[in-house]
């Protein structure tokens, strides 16, 4: 009887794995068949020549590169923001925070981590429309502020990984420092953080990774469908995952859709490209995806 | 605390206060904008009537049922998935492909959900609508494999850390006795390892009811109160998404703080349980 | 015989090149207000109009570089408000803004297009006329079955948009006499999505403006008459509406220019090319 639960059990399990593996491979596969085609020069243009497009001489139309242009900048800007604060957020963690103040802090990062996306752009929303009634006409959805949102999405992940890649580091290694005669800032940033480095790194591609594919928070806080490369923090812009979401409600014909099917790949693509060099950076690392 | 801060343990205190507040303030923001609402003593309104502008009932409780509704059922899809390729990934398979494994579910969580969407739009929604026979495709029984399979790559990871964390001690011990693999799992790592399981449930399920995209895309976004799985409806945040396009005076857009707050809510509530046991399964042991 | 067959490519050809010449002149001299303009235009709202407007961007970028334009959807109700608050330059709506909210926003009103709302459904279906009383009962919920109405054995899949939609409310008020939308329909956000989901639905009925039907659905006789632009024209279908656009305020800079280039004829050819009607 025993015997046949295990091997009942035993089979599932590998059920469960071939399902798993189908529907990814299937949805992936799918994208790939419909999408091939579609990556070739024009994806990118439209019908503006590339030149003219890369020295920003014309705006493109129907093409990718604004979107990903603005994915590129929308992570480079949010990253800006909230490395620093996180990493600097983590050592505090880590290194300092002690007594009863550690668990409401872990409580208040566990809780920012858990906020769907969504909220925190409805957050930024009325942000602006608070700042809207105080300056009008001059704050409006932009992205200065979906940077500025997407940087307190992923705040809580950068804590997170700075904090459990020092709290890891050897207690051998971690006192050996100060037992020569070290500061204590001396011991975190010349043994510790060196130490950690490869952590944090991949910590902060893994959060690159997440500004690059979060569509709810964009969504509400100034993506547009037409915005020709971005000129202005202030300004309006394209990102790949709404270009991808409007696409697939908006779609007038076939090479748009195409456009879409393209645009997912590339997506997909630059994803997991980061994911991948994360990997490379650091094998293991739990704790981000953990708590993502 | 009696001692004195360093310039530099200022400013990481100052970053992290700054990050905390930041969860504060989001929370602040909701409350403020809700608050009018709270005050004339509609919150009960809004939140157990339904959703008919056009008839004064702004209600948002068959967005909350129907979140709840897609959770549980993808839980229910992705949690027996996520055991069982734990199992294999802790234990059953190969050394060899067990790494592999481990770093295409890795991979797996960088997958963007709205690529995801895209493509279950195209080939799954055509294909739920034969198979269910009426209705448009779009419905919670479609969205909710999708949403599995987002949700699935965390929990794996989560029960296979768990299960890592079961000293060696007693599955060596085990092993010795002649234990097979899938005994091993079953009486030795499982009964240690529960509490994680727990908590994986826990993530796995906040990170089902924030989702936006997929049922955005694929749920069909009707307002009516879901009466089977096969249904279409709406979301609390694909009703965020979706009703954003009014006045910002209105008592629409005063409802959606409402259905954030609830989210908010929601998910701070799930930490908290999260956290608490963890807490408590830490010290039992 | 033979004389025609050459006359036709002829007078074609002609037509074309005088045709080309034409609109090349017209062209330059409508745009070229834009002559040494710079600037950034946001425009967002109502998702009928996104064809003109992207097309009518591309024109004056591809004439003048140094300007840019940015165009968003979000409907009508969103339209309307994002030019009241002043969150963007121009707002489109495919309705009328009711006199409160023109009061309340200081808006001003430039109607560009006449455009008509039609009841479509996929092109295989073969209930393509309906009377309003059976529109209204199956918008109700009331008529749930295709067979009731003359089709097949299926269940009805109703199509609506979301609230702040012009479309919506348009047919709502003139097609289904403000009767009851069932919540059991599925909410789409714009009319590129309406006829998409249309197109991939064989058992589906929407609803979008006329300049979106194509091949990919097939429009519903309502009463007898066909949603077209010659019916809407005349008269006849009268589920129609304007499109507008909208300012705060007289609009001033880019904004007039591109208000002025949509009523000149350049602008209205591309309404007409985009399947609207022009106003001029």
């Amino acid at each position: 009887m025993r015997k046949t639960i295990e091997s009942c059990i035993t089979f599932f399990s590998w059920g469960a794995l071939f399902l798993l593996l189908m529907a990814l491979f299937t949805l992936i596969a799918y994208l790939i068949q419909k999408g091939a085609d579609s990556i070739q020069l024009s994806l990118f243009f439209g019908d503006t020549t590339p030149l003219d497009a890369l020295l920003l001489r014309r705006q493109v139309f129907d093409g990718l590169f604004p979107a990903i242009a603005g994915t590129f900048i929308l992570i480079a800007c949010s990253m800006l923001i909230a490395i620093p604060i996180g990493v600097a957020g983590g050592i505090y963690m880590a290194e300092y925070c002690k007594g009863k103040l550690k668990p409401l802090f872990n409580l208040t990062f566990d809780i920012l981590a858990g906020i769907p996306s969504i909220v925190v752009g409805l957050a930024g929303l009325l942000l602006t429309i608070l700042l809207n009634r105080h300056f009008p006409r001059q704050i409006a959805p932009c992205l200065l502020l979906s940077c500025l949102c997407l940087a307190l999405l992923v705040l809580p992940y950068l804590i997170r990984t700075t904090q459990t890649a020092l709290e890891s580091i050897d207690p051998l290694i971690r006192k050996t420092a100060p037992a020569l005669g070290a500061s204590r800032s001396q011991n975190i940033t010349l043994v510790l953080l060196p130490h950690s480095i490869s952590d944090i790194i991949s910590g902060i591609i893994l959060a690159t990774g997440r500004c690059a594919e979060d569509t709810a928070v964009i969504m509400l806080t100034g993506v547009v469908a037409t915005a020709g490369f971005p000129r202005s923090l202030l300004g309006q812009y394209e990102a790949l995952p709404f270009y991808i979401y409007y696409i697939s409600s908006q779609y007038t014909g076939p090479e748009e859709l195409a456009n879409g099917f393209g645009a997912a790949i590339i997506l997909l693509l630059l994803c997991i490209g980061l994911l991948g060099l994360a990997l490379w950076i650091q094998r293991r690392f739990t704790t981000f995806l953990l708590f993502r | 605390m009696l001692r004195s801060y360093s310039p530099s343990e200022y400013l990481f205190f100052t970053a992290a206060v700054f990050s905390g507040l930041l969860t504060a303030a989001v929370f602040g923001f909701l409350f403020f904008f809700g608050l009018p609402l709270l005050q004339s003593g509609q919150l009960a309104d809004v939140l157990f009537s339904s959703w008919a502008p056009g008839k004064g009932l702004y209600g948002i409780y068959p967005m909350l049922l129907s979140s709840l509704t897609l959770a549980t059922l993808s839980m229910l899809i992705s949690f027996p998935i996520s055991l069982g390729c734990s199992f294999i990934i802790t234990a059953l398979a190969p050394l060899r492909l067990r790494r592999v494994l481990l770093a295409l579910i890795r991979v797996m969580t960088g997958i963007p959900t709205v690529v995801y969407s895209f493509a279950a739009l195209f080939f799954l929604v055509p294909l739920m609508r034969n198979l269910i026979g009426h209705g448009s495709g779009m419905s919670i029984l479609t969205a909710a494999p999708v949403l599995a399979l987002v949700i699935a790559p965390t929990m794996i990871l989560f029960f296979v850390n768990s299960f890592n964390k079961v000293s060696p001690r007693f599955t060596l011990a085990a092993e010795a006795l002649g234990c097979s693999k899938i005994q091993k799992i079953l009486y030795i790592i499982l009964p240690q390892a529960w509490p994680g399981v727990i908590n994986g449930i826990l993530l796995g399920f906040g990170r089902a009811m924030g989702d936006t995209m997929v049922s955005l895309m694929l749920a069909g976004n009707s307002t009516a109160m879901p009466e089977a799985v096969t249904d279409s409806a709406r979301t609390l945040t694909a009703h965020i998404a979706l009703v954003l396009a009014f006045d910002f005076d209105s008592m629409e857009f005063k409802s959606i703080f409402v259905c954030g707050l609830s989210l908010y809510l929601l998910t701070a509530l799930l930490m908290l349980l999260f956290r608490l046991s963890t807490a408590y399964f830490s010290q039992a042991r | 015989m033979r004389k025609n067959s050459i006359s036709i490519p002829l007078v074609t050809i002609t037509s074309v090149v005088v045709l080309f010449f034409a609109s090349w002149s017209i062209a330059a001299g409508d745009i070229s207000p834009f002559d040494q303009q710079k600037g950034t235009l946001r425009i967002a709202g109502g998702t009928a109009h996104i064809p003109v407007m992207k097309e009518a961007a591309k024109q004056i970028i591809n004439y003048n570089p140094q300007i840019h334009i940015s165009i968003a959807g979000g409907g009508s109700g969103l339209g309307i408000k994002q030019a009241g608050e002043g969150l963007v330059d121009i707002g489109n709506a495919g309705r009328k803004p009711s006199d409160q909210e023109i009061q309340k926003f200081d808006l001003q009103l430039l109607k560009w297009a006449v455009d008509g709302v039609g009841a479509v459904v996929h092109p295989t279906n073969k209930v393509q006329s309906l009377t309003s009383t059976q529109l209204q009962a199956i918008y109700a919920g009331k008529i749930g079955n295709w067979q009731e109405v003359g089709g097949v054995d299926r269940q009805i899949n109703l199509y609506t948009r979301d609230e702040a939609s012009g479309t919506r409310k348009v047919f709502w008020n003139k097609a289904l006499a403000k009767g009851d939308i069932s919540t059991k329909a599925n909410v789409v956000v714009s009319n590129g999505a309406m006829k998409t989901a249309i197109a991939g639905d064989p058992f589906a009925i929407g609803f979008v403006s006329i300049g979106h039907i194509d091949k990919s659905v097939a429009p519903v006789a309502l009463d007898g008459i066909t949603p077209a632009l010659t019916t809407v024209r005349s008269g006849e279908y009268h589920v129609a509406r304007g499109l507008y656009s909208l300012t705060k305020g007289e609009p001033t800079g880019l904004a007039k220019l591109f208000l002025d280039f949509l009523v000149s004829p350049t602008g209205q050819q591309i309404v007409a090319d985009k399947g609207f009607i022009p106003v001029k």
